[in-house]
């Protein structure tokens, strides 16, 4: 699904220039659950901006999908940005002033064709993370936990390959982190591929896979075998 | 849906659900709208109105008369001069700038008209038909007379409304025949009620009007001309007209410089022409103000945005992130530029008609409400709402979605 080769990413702001990836190789395979982890500084949002055809490397290969987008032109990798990705982020980017129910139907609006009955679509993926019920209430009206649901169904609604997230328990509570994370796993479960990044060890366990980055390398790179068999269901039992 | 039809439905919600943006946004905008539309509303009422006073007034004819005196308010008797004839009125016609009506004119007092045992003394005029154009009259039964009765030096007459009334108590002078001087004339029209001019001496409404070329063959029966009148197309080409008019007749006149001329061309006072040129200058005037009133309202909604596009760079990310295209957001940003444009200029323009309108309802100023003020805001708003709104857009296309993104706070 994934296939990243030589991935190089370096930031030049005169007279300084900062080599922030310096070779990135790796591959993830559909339904495959992966967690990227490091220190800050290690070059993981870089890598994940460029997973998400947000920036381009400056060296290498990036091929998603079967697409090779390394060179791909702004409207070429927007496209691929609504069709093949979902995002998740630590402080959930969701509209103030729209319901739950607008912000998930943030990225049809974007959608090549007609993305036809847009509300209820938004309705059903509100209801695969468990809020239909809320879906007329503005951000500030939810939960942190509740929010970051409604950020995944925005992520989710137009059947995205490989959904993408950049420490989306960062800013909640334990409990609520943990009911996220089951539903990641849900998602991988039901054969979902996920990139996750994070520098927290507790949620890089419910992972299929962990890559460590260090100083723009990978440097490590762990299978996980525990998280599987006899996991509780949890929050994500109704997926 | 088209793509770019479902950016500016959500454009429309946004706006919707943070009104205080877009009020703030279009608050210029609509100052100057209002202040445009006042100034389209009061200019229309202004010149109508002084169209109004040139019509009533003639303030567009030049009048010569022969005999050299001159004669401000109509002569107490008739010149009977030798000295106008009409191939003067021909040459005028041919060789003044801005004249496009001429009318030679006979009169001569103490005309007998007389209907059955009804009768009285009368002044009458011979006249060409473009005559009731130049002197700004009008016919209120029947009609005025025409290049065939020209032709034909027919017998028939337009009547005075005194005439009229003197002779046919119970109405229905068109039609009938009056004996002009013991000659048999039939009743062509009679004229609407005109009144005594400003000196009481010329009665507008005790006279009847005859072809000229009845007057000159039959009635009169002489060449000689007492006026010829003309029309000018421009009210303030008057006093030049008038001047080419004195050379063009005194050359034909054989009039040697210095000589005293014997015709008098008497043009009207130009104050009312002054007052056109005065009315246009200040509505030009008006009419800058408002442009730079407009302009500094686009400046208002460019710089809310560009500060609005640093606001919302997070936003604009997530949108990036979304699948948006930078031609997306662009256009996000000028929708939203115009449709602020357009509801600022849909409360300008009601406001200025509103304001103009009660000005000249209170009778502080000439006014009147067309369509003009509602298209031209239209048009100034889309304009400004494209112009003021490109440079905004073009910011937020560029505003870097991985560097947004990383912004604190939810």
């Amino acid at each position: 699904m994934i296939e990243v080769e030589d991935l190089t990413r370096t930031y030049r702001r005169a007279p300084l220039e900062t080599q922030v990836l310096r070779g990135v190789t790796f591959r993830v395979r559909r339904g495959e659950f992966v967690v990227i982890m490091g220190r800050s500084g290690s070059g993981k949002s870089t890598l994940l901006n460029i997973l998400g055809l947000l920036d381009q490397p400056n060296g290498g290969r990036y091929v998603l999908d079967g697409t090779d987008f390394s060179r791909a032109g702004d409207d070429e990798r927007s496209a691929a940005r609504n069709r093949k990705l979902g995002f998740v982020f630590q402080q959930f980017h969701l509209l103030e002033r729209a319901s739950a129910l607008r912000n998930v139907t943030l990225p049809l609006l974007y959608a090549e064709q007609d993305p036809g009955d847009a509300a209820g679509r938004a309705e059903q993926a509100l209801q695969a993370v468990g809020l239909a019920h809320r879906a007329r209430h503005l951000p500030s009206e939810l939960s942190g936990g509740e929010q970051q649901r409604v950020a995944i169904a925005r992520a989710l609604i137009n059947d995205p390959a490989v959904i993408l997230a950049d420490e989306p328990t960062g800013n909640l509570d334990a409990q609520s982190g943990r009911e996220i994370l089951e539903i990641f796993r849900h998602l991988a479960d039901a054969g979902r591929t996920l990139v996750l990044v994070t520098h927290d060890r507790s949620i890089a366990a419910r992972a299929d896979r962990i890559l460590v980055l260090d100083a723009g390398r990978i440097v490590g790179q762990e299978t996980v075998a525990s998280h599987a068999a006899g996991a509780p269901p949890g929050a994500a039992g109704h997926l | 849906m088209s793509r770019s039809q479902r950016i500016a439905r959500d454009v429309l919600s946004s706006l919707a659900a943070q009104r205080s943006r877009g009020l703030l946004m279009m608050l210029g905008l609509a100052v100057g709208v209002a202040v445009l539309s006042a100034v389209i509303v009061i200019g229309q009422g202004t010149r109508e109105r002084i169209l109004g006073l040139v019509e009533q007034h003639g303030l567009d004819m030049v009048m010569v008369r022969a005999g050299g005196d001159v004669q401000v308010f109509a002569p107490q008797a008739d010149s009977g001069l030798a000295s106008l004839v009409e191939a003067d009125a021909r040459a005028i016609e041919a060789e003044v700038p801005y004249v496009d009506l001429v009318s030679a004119v006979q009169n001569q007092r103490g005309i007998s008209v007389v209907y059955e045992d009804r009768a009285l003394i009368t002044r009458a005029f011979g006249v060409e038909p473009p005559w009731l154009a130049i002197r700004h009259r009008d016919v209120a039964d029947g009609e005025f007379l025409s290049e065939s009765d020209m032709a034909a030096m027919a017998r028939v007459a337009v009547l005075g409304v005194k005439v009229a009334r003197a002779l046919f108590p119970e109405g229905g002078a068109v039609g009938r025949t009056v004996r002009i001087n013991n000659d048999p004339y039939m009743v062509k029209g009679v004229f609407i009620e005109l009144g005594a001019d400003a000196a009481g001496i010329d009665d507008w409404d005790d006279r009847v009007v005859v072809p000229l070329t009845t007057s000159a063959r039959r009635l009169f029966n002489r060449p000689y001309l007492e006026q010829i009148v003309f029309r000018v197309t421009d009210v303030r080409r008057v006093p030049e007209a008038a001047g080419r008019t004195r050379d063009l007749l005194a050359v034909r006149h054989g009039i040697a410089p210095g000589q005293p001329p014997d015709f008098f061309v008497r043009e009207p006072e130009d104050i009312e022409g002054a007052a056109l040129d005065t009315a246009s200058t200040l509505s030009a005037l008006l009419l800058a103000i408002s442009l730079v009133a407009l302009a500094a309202g686009g400046l208002v909604i460019m710089n809310l945005m560009v500060a609005s596009v640093s606001q919302r760079s997070r936003e604009i990310g997530l949108r990036r992130a979304m699948g948006a295209r930078a031609t997306d957001i662009s256009r996000q940003f000028l929708f939203e530029a115009l449709f602020v444009a357009l509801a600022g200029g849909a409360v300008g323009v009601a406001a200025g008609t509103a304001i103009a309108a009660a000005l000249g309802a209170a009778g502080i100023a000439s006014s009147r409400v067309t369509w003009v003020p509602f298209a031209v805001a239209l048009v100034a708003c889309v304009v400004i709402g494209l112009v003021f709104g490109i440079h905004p857009a073009r910011r937020a296309a560029r505003v870097d979605p991985a560097a947004s993104l990383r912004g604190r706070a939810a």
